[in-house]
């Protein structure tokens, strides 16, 4: 019996193969990621310069150091471009993805800056890009007021730089941030489900904050339509509705503006919207949020103040009342 | 239109469609892996959703049928009262098993007990979940058809309860209540207004045995399963 069982173990099959041949996980996994820069890359070339319209100055990019998120896991890619709350293109997570990508060709590749500024524009945004001197990575954590996270590897530039470009006037005290308004290629905006164009503001001490950036791309690419292609804000310390996408302008203005969801629910999203664990949501704790990419039983991780991004933010709202102004 | 009607009362095609639905949105999508980035925020939202839609149904049924006495179709969906009824209540109650889930905890699921939000939801599940324990001929027999029937009304608070937690839950969003509240709320209008158009002509009817009257009202509860009689008794006080 013995010596069977000897004899059973020392068949070769002809698919045997030692260990050491084995290509480490690692590698196979690059292997996916070399195909999808070169491959897709390639073949994106011979297409992409007639359909799409998205921003492509700059790339590749490389990370700032200074917000490297040292020891965080990014929230994966196609995570990060299939679970997306764009109402213009649908209030389901998946429907951005399958429904801004059929005959929207994004917003003008234009940026208008305008109101009180020395040197209102229109311009391209490659042509913005260079002028701000380039992009950078910079990775965010992203905290949706549904209580929900993701960190995400950005590329773009700060927004103080365009504030520089614009050199504001002295009574400019908001920003305000107007989306695209496009209703014949996006069905939503034919209805009244929001007040369209999707509007946002910050004042301008938070606009002009070292972390208030313009993304046109992430992961190293130019933003997918269903990020907010072909540039959106993005602001880490507050909840992600205020980082509004496909903006079409930039304004300088001296009162506070009407902001979308501030009008549209006053008593659940506020003008400042600052992430904090301490003030709730009239239908859920803000103390707690899920990491996206985590499984069934992964449960929830704190919440923290400012997202994290208190030494950098803090200042701007000392002696306010965070409770009142949520 | 008869094997449409066969296949309306058929009690095998009823379950098919309310467990197989259930078995389509809600388990293969968990092994299929195909619930997205935040499967349980998924599994919370469709629950809910089937559940609610699934109250709405058996709430329907009632005004359709003194609406259309005589439609086959109405009399035949009319036996599944019961089962649909059973299961808005299960399916509600795999929509808090998701939400336990989604908290992830003892301290989330706490703190989220301190919304109003939650409650809406809670109370209408509580009023479900009684009447579903009382949905069997035990129940109707133990309690006398009359305060069954009162106990069975409940379910229109329930779905007050329930439609307004829905509601909230959109975000501002009003698509499913739309949907669902409005024609509701028509049948139930048309209904009351049938009823209180056709009294002065039930004059004889007071000459009724009190044992039909209770034997009619009972059907008109929550899952009361037995419609054909009810569709007989209102088809002779129209006569």
């Amino acid at each position: 019996m013995e010596r069977i069982n000897a004899k059973v173990k020392c068949i070769r099959r002809p698919w045997h193969l030692p260990d050491s041949a084995l290509t480490p996980e690692a590698h196979c996994y690059r292997r996916r990621e070399f195909l999808r820069v070169f491959g897709f890359g390639v073949a994106a070339s011979a297409i992409l310069p007639v359909t799409s319209r998205a921003a492509s100055a700059g790339f590749p990019d490389t990370l700032n150091p200074g917000y490297k998120l040292e020891g965080i896991k990014l929230t994966p890619e196609d995570l990060v471009t299939s679970y997306n709350n764009f109402y213009e293109w649908g209030t389901g997570k998946g429907e951005p993805k399958e429904q801004a990508n059929r005959s929207w060709k994004t917003a003008p590749r234009t940026l208008e800056i305008s109101g009180l500024c020395a040197n209102p524009r229109k311009i391209d945004i490659d042509q913005l890009v260079s002028l701000v001197g380039g992009i950078e990575r910079r990775n965010y954590r992203h905290r949706c007021v549904e209580a929900w996270s993701m960190v995400i590897p950005w590329d773009g530039f700060p927004l103080a730089k365009l504030i520089d470009l614009a050199q504001t006037k002295s009574e400019a005290n908001y920003v305000k941030f107007v989306s695209f308004f496009d209703p014949t290629n996006c069905p939503a905006q034919r209805t009244n489900e929001l007040l369209w164009p999707y509007t946002e503001a910050l004042t301008l001490a938070e606009a002009s904050n070292e972390l208030a950036f313009l993304a046109t791309g992430l992961y190293g690419k130019s933003l997918r339509n269903q990020n907010g292609a072909p540039i959106r804000l993005v602001v880490p310390w507050k909840y992600g509705f205020k980082s509004a996408k496909s903006l079409v302008k930039i304004e300088f203005v001296a009162e506070q503006p009407k902001t979308t969801w501030s009008e549209m629910a006053p008593g659940e999203y506020g003008f400042y919207a600052n992430v904090n664990p301490n003030v709730d949501h009239p239908r859920w704790s803000q103390k707690s949020e899920r990491v996206i990419g985590g499984g069934f039983f992964s449960g929830k991780q704190p919440t923290m103040i400012f997202n994290g991004y208190e030494k950098q933010v803090a200042h701007l709202y000392a002696g306010m009342d965070l409770r009142k102004n949520f | 239109m008869k094997i449409l009607t066969r296949i309306a009362g058929s009690r095998l095609a009823a379950l098919s469609l309310i467990v197989g639905g259930g078995i389509y949105t809600l388990v293969i999508p968990v092994f299929a892996g195909t619930l997205g980035a935040n499967p349980l925020e998924a599994l919370l939202h469709r629950s809910g959703e089937i559940a609610i839609w699934t109250l709405g149904a058996v709430l329907s049924l009632t005004p359709l049928r003194v609406l259309f006495p005589g439609a086959q179709i109405v009399a035949a969906l009319n036996r599944h009262r019961r089962a649909i009824g059973v299961s808005a209540c299960v399916y509600g109650l795999l929509h808090v098993t998701a939400h336990v889930l989604y908290e992830g905890g003892w301290d989330g699921l706490l703190r989220s007990l301190s919304k109003p939000f939650i409650w809406y939801g809670l109370a209408g599940l509580s009023i479900l979940v009684a009447l579903t324990a009382t949905s069997n001929q035990f129940s109707i027999r133990k309690l006398g058809g009359r305060n069954w029937k009162g106990l069975h009304r409940l379910a229109y608070i329930a779905a007050a309860l329930l439609i307004y937690h829905q509601a909230i839950a959109g975000k501002g969003h009003w698509h499913i209540t739309r949907w669902l509240l409005f024609p509701l709320a028509a049948l139930q209008a048309a209904r009351i207004a049938k009823t209180l158009l056709a009294k002065p002509a039930r004059v004889p009817a007071t000459n009724q045995s009190p044992k039909r009257v209770a034997r009619k009202t009972i059907t008109s509860g929550f899952s009361a399963d037995t419609s054909m009689t009810a569709m007989k008794n209102t088809q002779q006080e129209i006569i």
